[in-house]
């Protein structure tokens, strides 16, 4: 009877010491840290995006092969600039707006989802005395004004990084209620935050609205990603406009104004009129390499209420291209179609 | 005469019955305050792959008394440290700041093992809270540290006689046992987090599988004429994994304080001694 109570004891302390063994011996490794070498910056970046880029597979780009053909261009770089444009060229694969590379002496950029397409803005003709003219209002970083002999409002919204509050929204629409309606333009509007997208949008919307999903990566598969998680428009309770709104937008209006776009292309009384959208539909991160560049580039990929990527833009309901002939004469022929379209 | 008799007999009993103020029990709270200056370390891969290096100031105010006066065997310690630092990565182009507090509470038994040396062994329950900024970071320029754990604390203290003073050496140390931590997932966004209020796989259980630690000093406690100084060293490091990420963070310290006691009176039935005097009598 001891000797088997002795044995228990034993077996107890035996397993109490394994279960010790195991608990400290579990691992929490560190990942290795690359060298600040060519190779080893080259190994951190192309890492960095194949972990942790949201758009891999719906680009259908090939990183491994990527790889490949870029390592073998590294092992002859002589100098600091060339394995920056080097690196550049690589990122530039990627066909992303919101991708760049930062050093301290550059910034690689793609801004070819601009750059190859007509601009359909021009800031001066907004400047006319026929739009903004020079006794337009401020309020935060809007600029407005009553255009089309007061039956039109007119906001100029240039990006969404400038904060405003429901008071500035309030004093503008209350000072466009006698009008027919209002156009906001945010044409040449590169984004800026999320929150200012929402805020603005929310007096055009009765009742709160499903206007799109957001994913994160939840593991370094290039599909590994999170369940689609809904991105509601509220309405705004204190500020309602339930009257025509005209939405001008042109390839610049990225990011955070795509988002914007988005919500508003399901608001009651909202039209997009002009060209469409640059896109920029994935939330971008930012890290960085053992040379000290930060990298930022897209992890959350967004999308509109129907499950579509809007990182390639979104299409307007009318398509409307700034004529040269009637900017010539002072003219924004996309206002003007704006303006036809509350009148 | 016999009424010169009740009075003496009366006088006598008064006497041996009152109470003498040198004889009741009064506990002392021990205060220590410290200032810290560090090196430190991190590595947080939400903000970035990179370990940052810099230093840091610690403000530490702890406190420490017998829970009665009969029990002399167990006391209570609270301890509120702050703390901040700067720390930079390996080539100077980005900066990681920190500022964190910590509150924690607990208990220790005391063994004592001979005159003048003593063994504290106890739990410590402790609430963490900070925030990692790397403003070069456009998206994710901050990381929350959140948690809570229970700890195992042991403190050692041994006096010494040196020269004309006795001093005490003191060595403390504290590991992580269980707690609840807030870890974020490593491409999930503070916008969809807060903002959109997707909290899952952001708190996670801890134990020694996933989280390690150890908090602990050395210090010695130099009496002076009317204070006591401590002077030492600490040294922390915490290791943590969630969401297939690991955080590391390590500090060296350089130590100085001082310790006092003092007795708190308060309220209707802890009054002060009559002998003790207050401005706020």
């Amino acid at each position: 009877m001891n000797i088997g109570l002795k044995k228990k004891d034993r077996m107890k302390r035996l397993n109490l010491l394994v279960f010790i063994a195991i608990l400290f011996a579990s691992c929490m490794n560190e990942p290795v840290q690359q060298p600040n070498t060519y190779s080893g910056n080259f190994e951190s970046l192309w890492q960095i995006i194949d972990t942790k880029y949201c758009f891999l597979d719906f680009k259908h780009i090939n990183w491994d092969s990527i790889h490949t053909v870029y390592k073998a261009r590294v092992d002859t770089v002589k100098s600091q600039l060339t394995f920056f444009d080097l690196m550049g060229d690589m990122l530039d694969e990627l066909q992303d707006g919101h991708v760049n590379l930062i050093s301290d002496f550059d910034v690689s950029r793609n801004w070819d989802w601009y750059l190859n397409f007509p601009p359909n803005f021009n800031s001066d003709l907004i400047l006319k005395s026929r739009y903004l003219g020079k006794n337009y209002l401020i309020a935060a970083g809007f600029k407005y004004a009553r255009i089309a002999s007061g039956k039109v409002g007119y906001i100029y919204y240039s990006s969404f990084e400038d904060n405003f509050s429901d008071n500035n929204v309030a004093y503008m629409l209350n000072y466009f209620s006698a009008c027919k309606g209002l156009i906001i333009d945010v044409r040449n509007n590169g984004g800026g935050s999320l929150d200012n997208s929402q805020q603005l949008a929310s007096p055009f919307f009765k009742v709160e609205t499903l206007t799109g999903y957001i994913e994160h990566k939840i593991g370094v598969g290039h599909s590994a990603f999170s369940v689609p998680l809904a991105m509601k428009t509220p309405a705004n309770k204190n500020i309602q406009w339930q009257r025509p709104v005209i939405i001008l937008t042109n390839r610049m209006s990225y990011s955070a104004t795509n988002d914007f776009v988005n919500r508003m292309k399901l608001a009651p009384n909202a039209i997009i009129v002009g060209d469409k959208t640059g896109g920029g539909g994935g939330l971008p991160f930012s890290s960085e390499l053992p040379n000290g560049w930060l990298v930022r580039f897209s992890s959350s990929p967004m999308f509109d209420s129907f499950m579509q990527l809007t990182e390639w833009g979104i299409n307007p309901k009318y398509s409307v291209a700034l004529l040269q002939t009637d900017a010539a004469n002072g003219y924004d022929t996309i206002i003007e179609e704006a303006i036809s379209l509350i009148k | 005469m016999k009424k010169q008799l009740f009075l003496l007999l009366s006088f006598l009993i008064t006497v041996a019955s009152a109470q003498n103020p040198d004889d009741k029990k009064y506990l002392l709270t021990t205060n220590i305050n410290t200032f810290e200056l560090s090196t430190v370390s991190f590595l947080d891969p939400y903000l970035s792959p990179i370990i940052y290096s810099g230093i840091g100031m610690q403000y530490n105010h702890q406190i420490r008394s017998f829970l009665k006066p009969e029990q002399t065997n167990i006391s209570v310690q609270s301890k509120l440290n702050l703390d901040i630092s700067v720390s930079l990565n390996p080539q100077s182009t980005s900066m990681m700041m920190f500022m964190g507090a910590n509150y924690s509470w607990g208990m220790h038994y005391h063994f004592r093992v001979q005159n003048g040396f003593q063994l504290l062994a106890g739990a410590l329950w402790d609430v963490d809270f900070g925030f990692k900024e790397m403003p070069r970071n456009v998206n994710n320029p901050v990381n929350l540290d959140m948690a809570t754990n229970l700890n195992l604390s042991g403190i050692a203290m041994y006096n010494f006689p040196l020269f004309t003073k006795t001093l005490r050496l003191q060595l403390t140390a504290q590991t992580p046992l269980l707690g609840y931590m807030f870890v974020p997932m490593g491409g999930a966004s503070y916008y969809e987090m807060f903002e959109l209020g997707n909290m899952s796989n952001t708190f996670h259980l801890s134990s020694p599988i996933n989280k390690r630690g150890l908090n602990s000093s050395l210090t010695v406690a130099v009496p002076f004429n009317k204070s006591v100084w401590n002077f030492g060293f600490k040294y922390f490091t915490l290791k943590y994994t969630a969401n297939d990420m690991v955080f590391d963070k390590n500090e060296l310290s350089l130590v100085i304080g001082t310790t006092f006691d003092a007795a708190n009176f308060s309220g209707r039935k802890n009054k002060a001694p009559k002998n003790f005097l207050s401005t706020n009598e």
